[in-house]
């Protein structure tokens, strides 16, 4: 019985201390100006107002930031996951010669592991170069190519998983190896997509490193850039930035609760299986 | 050899790879290309000049030890916890999907959202945690967090902690729970207590799921960026530069390509080296389990 206690205290402990600076930047953002710098800090008592969400996305710019966040997060996911998807199918259904099948998804997986820094310099001077510099569609190509291994690897374990029998059938049944793929397989690993779509979207959503490197203006700026450039400034708008937070939150917390299923796979590149 | 049965037509795996190759080798292989000859050039004229001033740069030297202990303390801190959780976790509790799912929240942050948490709540005048501190009667004059030089690494580990330990936890849990029953019965008849079955049952079953969580954690310790260049932006003065922070100074505020791809390099053959050992010992604990 004293151990149970004991059990429920560490975890209740836990809790508190995940939650509740979450929660206190949602209390700073309904929070009007002179509640940011009561003492004590009124955790619970406050008058809510919404006056910094209508400053940080109607005044300010952080609803084109937020339509570009969304923007560049759908598309380079769809991309990554069209090309990854038949690469992963390739890579899981035919034996190549030189054991090149595996050699490659190796190697696909290996180009995920490099820190962000090391291709942020070359990419900058190559978008440069490209006069991308500033523009979403250079965050779209970017994006894609760091969600393509993931894709590729992850599809792979989801078509590993089906039954080859079935597409056999298919097959014997005169349809091709592609309309096997989109009639039969596809389907079957519908939801390991989904899940793979979604960690795209949240990986591409927090961005920052790239985003930060590769735009400068509001018309290409991500949410996580415009919240950045809120605080290194010299006044630091509390409200605003903890409002905008508070925003960019919303949608990762539906998505990742709607997937914790495969949460524990995606975030293991696959590795551990739940 | 019999698995892979359905493959007469010998074009079309190619064919399916082939786009996805392509991005790869553009945007992943040819930026490190790119990088190589960038690294090469001092001014005009070629050499490893760039290479060279790595060993008497102290900046480099001190944004090197800076994140080898960032990374060493915030994985050694993330894992202790995160097993402790786990093992709490991994027996019969009540309510424990609402645990489980209130404890996703901070990993599932943007890490620029959970830096500016944390500069809401370290704010020393009129933060969370201060005022909270304060109201409970502990002088806070001196804890004034990420703007001082002895207690701002501190608070970004300790961030890197709140953020990152679910994440070990998860890991781990999935890990304890895929340990099928048999092993802890004979441990059970054999009358090895919990210590002893802790040791010698769950430990060594657990490893594989150890070790990539570890890897992972490893990978992402060494080149973190995010929440410090939030929180102090390398500061103060540059107490908490880690080795990207140096390298995105010297890339974009100082303009010197060549030097920062030189140190690009080296930080990726460190993340190359430790995954690579990382990897050995996966092998061998699978090989062997």
């Amino acid at each position: 019985m004293k151990h149970g206690f004991l059990k429920y205290g560490f975890l209740v402990v836990a809790l508190v201390a995940a939650l509740a600076p979450v929660y206190w930047m949602f209390t700073i953002s309904l929070k009007s100006e002179v509640d940011h710098f009561a003492f004590p800090p009124p955790w619970f008592t406050f008058t809510p107002t919404l006056e910094h969400y209508y400053d940080a996305f109607v005044t300010r710019s952080f609803g084109q930031y937020l339509i570009t966040s969304a923007i560049v997060a759908v598309v380079s996911t769809l991309f990554a996951l069209v090309l990854g998807t038949l690469a992963a199918y390739a890579l899981a259904r035919f034996r190549l010669p030189y054991d090149l099948d595996r050699r490659l998804s190796l190697w696909i997986l290996s180009t995920r592991m490099f820190p962000a820094i090391v291709t942020a310099v070359p990419l900058f001077l190559m978008m440069r170069d490209l006069t991308l510099l500033d523009t979403k569609a250079s965050l779209i190509i970017v994006y894609t190519s760091f969600n393509l291994p993931f894709v590729v690897w992850m599809m792979r374990g989801f078509f590993d998983e089906v039954p080859r029998d079935l597409e056999e059938a298919a097959l014997v049944d005169g349809d091709s190896r592609l309309g096997a793929l989109v009639r039969v397989v596809l389907p079957l690993v519908a939801p390991g997509l989904a899940a793979t779509a979604v960690f795209c979207l949240i990986v591409s959503w927090n961005e920052f490193l790239f985003a930060l490197v590769l735009t400068q203006t509001d018309a290409s700026m991500t949410l996580p850039v415009g919240i950045a450039g809120r605080v290194t400034q010299y006044e630091i708008k509390w409200g605003v930035m903890s409002a905008a937070g508070a925003v960019a939150i919303v949608p990762i917390l539906v998505f990742a609760m709607a997937m914790q299923k495969y949460l524990v796979r995606g975030l293991s590149l696959g590795a551990v299986k739940e | 050899m019999g698995r892979r049965v359905l493959l007469r037509s010998s074009w079309l795996p190619y064919l399916l790879i082939a786009p996805a190759l392509a991005v790869l080798l553009a945007l992943s292989i040819y930026p490190l290309i790119y990088s190589i000859t960038v690294s090469l050039q001092v001014g005009e004229a070629w050499g490893f000049g760039n290479f060279t001033r790595l060993a008497s740069d102290n900046f480099f030297l001190t944004a090197m030890a800076h994140t080898f202990v960032y990374a060493a303390a915030a994985l050694t801190c993330e894992f202790l916890l995160g097993l402790g959780l786990a093992l709490l976790l991994n027996g019969q509790i009540r309510g424990r999907g609402l645990f489980r799912a209130t404890l996703l929240v901070p990993m599932m942050l943007p890490p620029v959202v959970a830096a500016v948490v944390w500069r809401l709540m370290l704010n020393p005048n009129f933060g969370a945690v201060n005022g909270t501190l304060k109201q409970i009667g502990i002088d806070t004059e001196s804890l004034t967090w990420t703007a001082s030089p002895g207690l701002a690494m501190l608070s970004v580990i300790a961030v890197d902690v709140w953020q990152w330990t679910p994440f070990v936890f998860l890991v781990l849990l999935a890990g304890l729970q895929a340990i099928p029953q048999e092993p802890y019965e004979a441990a059970l008849i054999d009358g090895s207590n919990r210590w002893q079955t802790f040791r010698h049952v769950t430990l060594p079953l657990l490893k594989p799921a150890i070790l990539i969580v570890l890897l992972l954690r490893t990978m992402d310790l060494l080149r973190v960026f995010d929440q410090i260049f939030i929180l102090t932006e390398g500061g103060p003065g540059f107490a908490t530069e880690t080795i990207s922070l140096y390298i995105y100074r010297t890339a974009f505020r100082f303009f010197d390509f060549g030097y920062a791809a030189a140190m690009s390099f080296v930080l990726l053959a460190l993340t190359n080296v430790i995954s690579v050992v990382y990897i050995r010992f996966l092998k061998h604990e699978t090989r062997i389990s």
